[in-house]
């Protein structure tokens, strides 16, 4: 290969990868959260009680629950617990008049006793997994931004495989406490070794938002009808409109068990009544996206919902949509057990570690120019403060929207809103702080307030809540345990690189002046 | 999985030896260029077979998901774990391979 060549790649891969650095740390570090997303907001929402899955009594109660509460509603949705999220969740769209859509209210009914949980108002891991696409932005803007983001990560990784020489010589090497050395073995480490997940995962987001990326081919099929498009893709069901004259709806118990016979003992995601009030009420049962790795958009039964009579089963999705929903399900995970779910959750770590050990290896090899004179240019003050405010900074404010969501009390006016706040406050603090303190010192101070913050999770919990590690462990509650051990875990973690930070300040020259001056100029 | 993770392990610890470099720093000797032949082809065919267990059990979908996080996994653990403990790493490979049999007995 032309080194010339290779020497552009590099420029490439250095300067997207800083000036995207910052927001594609968050993009992965929050959707790397979202795999938990049930399992966070069930932390979040500590009033749902843990019951054993039993789908028939849930729908029963749920069924119940909606006759008497929303008999004249057009719509009812009923998504059922299962072992990641434990509250059974109910739906319904007020009657209104046609062309306008109605009212959505929803309620967390307890799956044994049939009635609405007190819950307090929290967007639990819902947040992140919003922040991940649309980076907290009106409409558009964001999901544009997080598709740009993603196409530049793609370059990135592109780019950097080109300029990677020895991919497979230093295939397993890694050489610690080198400083600089150490930081460009480790980058190339996660990056090579786990390089089938970051392209997967870069590549199945341009995927799904494919239609927004490159409109082009949906245009020239369709013309300016892009709705003919997403109806061909995902199949809308066309149901019995409402006759006017009342009904009764059968109990759904039988039409969810006919429906997992169809599909071989798959499993229920989520069950739409149309029109439960009336005689022409049409009963949609939908298959649980854990069930396969292709995501089906549109894997139904449909029945009628006063003879209970099966009306139509959606086909066997087309190649494309094969293709398009394994794509989509990599991307989401939706079928992992715990395992998978945990690998899936290292992977993602190790995609947030490259991008901000790269963000490092940029800072560190320009100040090393600079250390004689001990006076950094301007720009290279800025990379250190964003390198610490969107790294550290971010794991305080992940850890202060935790503490909001138990330190605030329930009765807050849109509660949610303000946890959502808190989580942007204290970012925003942490970037005054990088500012005000710069350097090693501002790092250590920000690792060491995040790593507190997320050591005492577990102790706020015991405190605010009856939940604790010895009750939820004892009853095997692994969400809301795994969640303050995985939090006590991260807050060692910060702590030990605090340590570390301390320690390398304390003999600078030894740790990073001579052995990284030998450096080769090989990524730039 | 399980199954899936000790064969790539081994897989990859074997490939690892099968460098100069790497032999040098575990074994402190030179691979002669049998061994060394030896081992690449005992890491390759480790790496290959190990889809087989990952989709007996888990199918073709899921079981393919899963040998992918396991071969990247275990490739990351060996990494991580060589220049600190690289005894522990040597010794996980040979464990791996020993309990393999009786965790494919196990599952299978």
């Amino acid at each position: 290969m032309k080194e010339g060549f290779r020497q552009a790649m590099a420029w490439l891969h250095t300067w997207v990868g800083l000036i995207f650095g910052w927001l594609l740390f968050a993009i992965f570090l929050t959707g790397t959260l979202s795999y938990f997303k049930d399992e966070i907001t069930h932390w979040m929402q500590p009033e749902v009680q843990v019951h054993g899955v039993d789908d028939a009594r849930s729908l029963a109660v749920a069924q119940a629950y909606l006759e008497r509460q929303a008999p004249t509603a057009a719509r009812w949705f009923i998504t059922l617990p299962d072992s990641r999220d434990p509250g059974l969740s109910v739906m319904w769209q007020d009657k209104v008049d046609p062309g306008k859509r109605g009212n959505f209210i929803q309620k967390v009914l307890d799956p044994v006793s049939g009635q609405p949980v007190q819950v307090r108002e929290s967007m639990g891991g819902e947040f992140f997994y919003r922040f991940h696409f649309q980076l907290q932005m009106p409409h558009p803007w964001g999901r544009w931004l997080s598709t740009f983001a993603a196409m530049v990560m793609f370059v990135a990784l592109i780019t950097g495989i080109i300029t990677h020489k020895k991919i497979f010589k230093d295939f397993f090497t890694f050489r610690p406490r080198k400083g600089q050395r150490s930081w460009l073995d480790g980058h190339n480490a996660v990056g090579v070794l786990v390089l089938p997940f970051h392209l997967m995962i870069t590549y199945s987001s341009l995927v799904i938002f494919m239609s927004m990326v490159m409109p082009a081919p949906i245009v020239a099929s369709y013309g300016d009808d892009t709705r003919a498009f997403f109806s061909e893709v995902f199949p809308a069901t066309d149901n019995a409109p409402a006759l006017g004259q009342p009904g009764k709806l059968l109990p759904l118990g039988p039409m969810y068990a006919q429906a997992r016979q169809q599909w071989a003992g798959g499993h229920v995601g989520r069950v739409a009544v149309n029109n439960p009030g009336d005689v022409n009420a049409s009963v949609n049962v939908f298959r649980a996206g854990s069930d396969s790795v292709v995501h089906d958009f549109g894997s139904i039964v449909s029945f009628n919902g006063t003879t209970g009579e099966q009306v139509r089963v959606s086909g066997e999705p087309s190649l494309p949509a094969v293709i398009g929903g394994s794509f989509y399900g990599l991307h989401m995970g939706h079928f992992a057990g715990p395992v998978l779910r945990w690998l899936y959750f290292i992977c993602g770590l190790a995609g947030t570690a490259m991008i901000g050990s790269g963000l490092v290896i940029w800072l560190g090899k320009r100040q090393l120019k600079h250390v004689k004179s001990g006076v950094m240019p301007f720009e290279l003050k800025l990379v250190e403060v964003l390198n610490i405010a969107s790294m550290s900074g971010l794991m305080i404010a992940i850890a202060a929207f935790f503490w909001a969501n138990r330190l605030l009390p329930v009765s807050v006016a849109e509660r949610s809103a303000w946890e959502v706040q808190v989580f942007f406050i204290a970012w925003g603090l942490s970037l005054l702080h990088a500012m005000l303190r710069r350097g090693r010192q501002g790092w250590v101070e920000q690792l060491s307030v995040g790593a507190l913050l997320f050591v005492a999770v577990p102790l706020l919990n015991a405190i605010t809540t009856s939940e604790h590690l010895g009750v939820s462990l004892a009853r095997g509650d692994w969400a809301m345990a795994g969640f303050d051990l995985t939090c006590l875990g991260s807050g060692v973690f910060l702590a030990w690189a605090a340590w570390k930070m301390q320690r390398r300040a304390a003999l600078p020259s030894k740790a990073e002046g001579v052995p990284s001056l030998k450096l080769k100029p090989e990524a730039h | 999985m399980l199954v899936a993770l000790l064969m790539c392990y081994a897989g990859f610890t074997a490939l690892c030896l099968s460098t100069d470099r790497h032999h040098g720093e575990l074994l402190h000797s030179k691979p002669s260029p049998r061994r060394r032949l030896g081992l690449r082809a005992a890491g390759w065919l480790l790496l290959t077979v190990s889809i087989w267990p990952a989709v007996v059990i888990a199918g073709w979908g899921q079981g393919l998901v899963q040998w992918c996080a396991v071969l990247m996994l275990s490739a990351l653990l060996l990494v991580l774990l060589l220049p600190y403990r690289p005894r522990l790493a040597m010794n996980l490979a040979g464990i791996g391979l020993l309990a393999c049999p009786v965790a494919a007995v196990a599952t299978l």
